[in-house]
């Protein structure tokens, strides 16, 4: 086969999978079928039929794995970079969206490979046909995902000496750990509050500027500080993914002189499939809470 | 992350496709860090079906699955990893070579693993797919078979 018809044939799968991914993804958008919700059959089965779309393009080719995981990686990418295009989606989103489109174009040349060697033409009409259900079954159901992140900490200082670093805490300048802080996902650095009472308004501030907007439910003085977002910011990395609802912090003296920190956050989640997306969502928001809550207790056990 | 997600989320492989997304992984992780081995792969591939009655196929749990009329003689996964049911006597033959290990789930079975990291390691890995084949051949049943593997 001579090299114009090879790439032809490479650029029609890379093409026609992407093009594919387009018009279904545009279709469930202009239907409305989950307004403000990405799902599972957008992250799952769309890369699945992209990666036996290219396969069936490609059956001619006889790829070799090398080549046939080079050229997913291409088709996966070219997707997820049009998704930052037309969806306005952030850099870290972008990272965090890639093992899971990539694995899944992978896994559908997989597929792909051995329907096309099969060349059973129902059996290839079974597998569409199912993916095509829950498809639709997947784009119609509903979606909602809220949950609480709860972490602890032992602090060496009473119950009064912590309170004081809970409701408002100075700027935090200690390196980051975790690293998709260290890549660039905002991280906590300060929070203020306007008044120390139930109903005053509290700011958290992130590395990059962004502000929380909170606003405080119960004041429970050196027990308990739980508080709503109002508002957050307009960031890409978040907007549509995921809503922080209520933030909490609950203080309990242990009667040594020490205290146990507990921090809790509520969330609502708008991207599906929870077993990948919760995961980090869970995995961010236990490192927020320690972040904070190692800051508030080097502050409290300063002598 | 093969080892620990074979040992605590192995219970999960019954779950369609579940197996193969994580082999795709695998693949994909090769392909970023050492695309050199995916060719290795392929060049095993290339020369076992090559050999008579010899068919290739997707593994049930990920990987490629080399079949001699339709009985397995054993199955890559995408990490390198070569999984090859013997007798248990041959197994202890092999085991004296010093370069097999037990499988990384059934180690009280006849079942093996080779795993393929090198260019050195290609001529051993077709030497135990073809001691398999042979042994399909002359049709000895294969002892410490475990058939949910």
């Amino acid at each position: 086969m001579n090299n114009k018809i090879y790439n032809f044939k490479v650029l029609k799968g890379i093409l026609l999978s992407n093009l594919f991914a387009f018009v279904l993804i545009g279709i469930t958008r202009y239907l409305e079928l989950h307004p403000g919700v990405f799902v599972y059959a957008e992250f799952v089965i769309i890369p699945l039929v992209m990666g036996i779309i290219s396969t069936w393009c490609w059956r001619d080719l006889q790829l070799k794995s090398r080549s046939l995981t080079g050229l997913s990686c291409v088709n996966g990418l070219l997707a997820i970079v049009l998704s930052s295009v037309f969806l306005g989606e952030g850099m870290i989103c972008l990272l965090i969206v890639s093992p899971l489109i990539l694995g899944f174009v992978i896994t559908g040349t997989v597929i792909g490979k051995a329907m096309f060697k099969r060349d059973n033409k129902n059996l290839n009409m079974s597998v569409l046909s199912l993916l095509l259900v829950l498809f639709v079954a997947d784009s119609v159901s509903d979606h909602q995902h809220e949950r609480m992140v709860s972490d602890i900490v032992v602090i060496d200082a009473p119950t009064k000496e912590v309170w004081k670093h809970v409701v408002a805490f100075e700027r935090i300048d200690e390196e980051n750990k975790y690293w998709l802080f260290q890549i660039g996902m905002p991280s906590p650095v300060a929070a203020t509050v306007e008044g120390h009472r139930e109903g005053a308004g509290r700011k958290c501030i992130f590395s990059n500027g962004y502000v929380f907007d909170e606003r405080i439910a119960v004041y429970n003085r050196e027990r308990d500080l739980t508080f709503d977002i109002v508002s957050q910011p307009k960031d890409p990395e978040i907007m549509g993914h995921i809503d922080i609802l209520r933030g909490q912090f609950l203080l309990k003296d242990n009667g040594d002189g020490t205290t146990t920190l507990t921090g809790n956050s509520w969330y609502r989640l708008y991207v599906f499939p929870l077993w990948y997306y919760d995961i980090w969502a869970e995995s961010i928001t236990r490192n927020v809470h320690l972040r904070v809550m190692d800051h508030i207790k080097s502050l409290s056990e300063k002598k | 992350m093969f080892a620990f997600t074979v040992k605590w989320l192995g219970f999960l492989k019954g779950i369609p496709g579940l197996a193969l997304f994580f082999d795709a992984l695998l693949k994909l992780q090769l392909f970023l860090l050492r695309p050199q081995l995916l060719s290795m792969l392929d060049e095993i591939e290339l020369e076992v079906t090559s050999w008579e009655g010899i068919s290739a196929r997707t593994h049930k749990y990920g990987g490629l699955q080399f079949d001699y009329l339709d009985k397995e003689i054993g199955h890559l996964h995408s990490n390198g990893l070569l999984d090859i049911l013997f007798s248990f006597k041959i197994k202890e033959q092999l085991r004296e070579e010093g370069r097999i290990q037990d499988h990384h789930v059934f180690v009280n079975t006849g079942w093996i693993t080779f795993g393929i990291r090198s260019k050195q390691d290609i001529p051993y890995a077709l030497c135990l797919l073809k001691r398999s084949y042979l042994q399909k051949i002359n049709g000895r049943p294969a002892q410490g078979y475990r058939s949910d593997h």
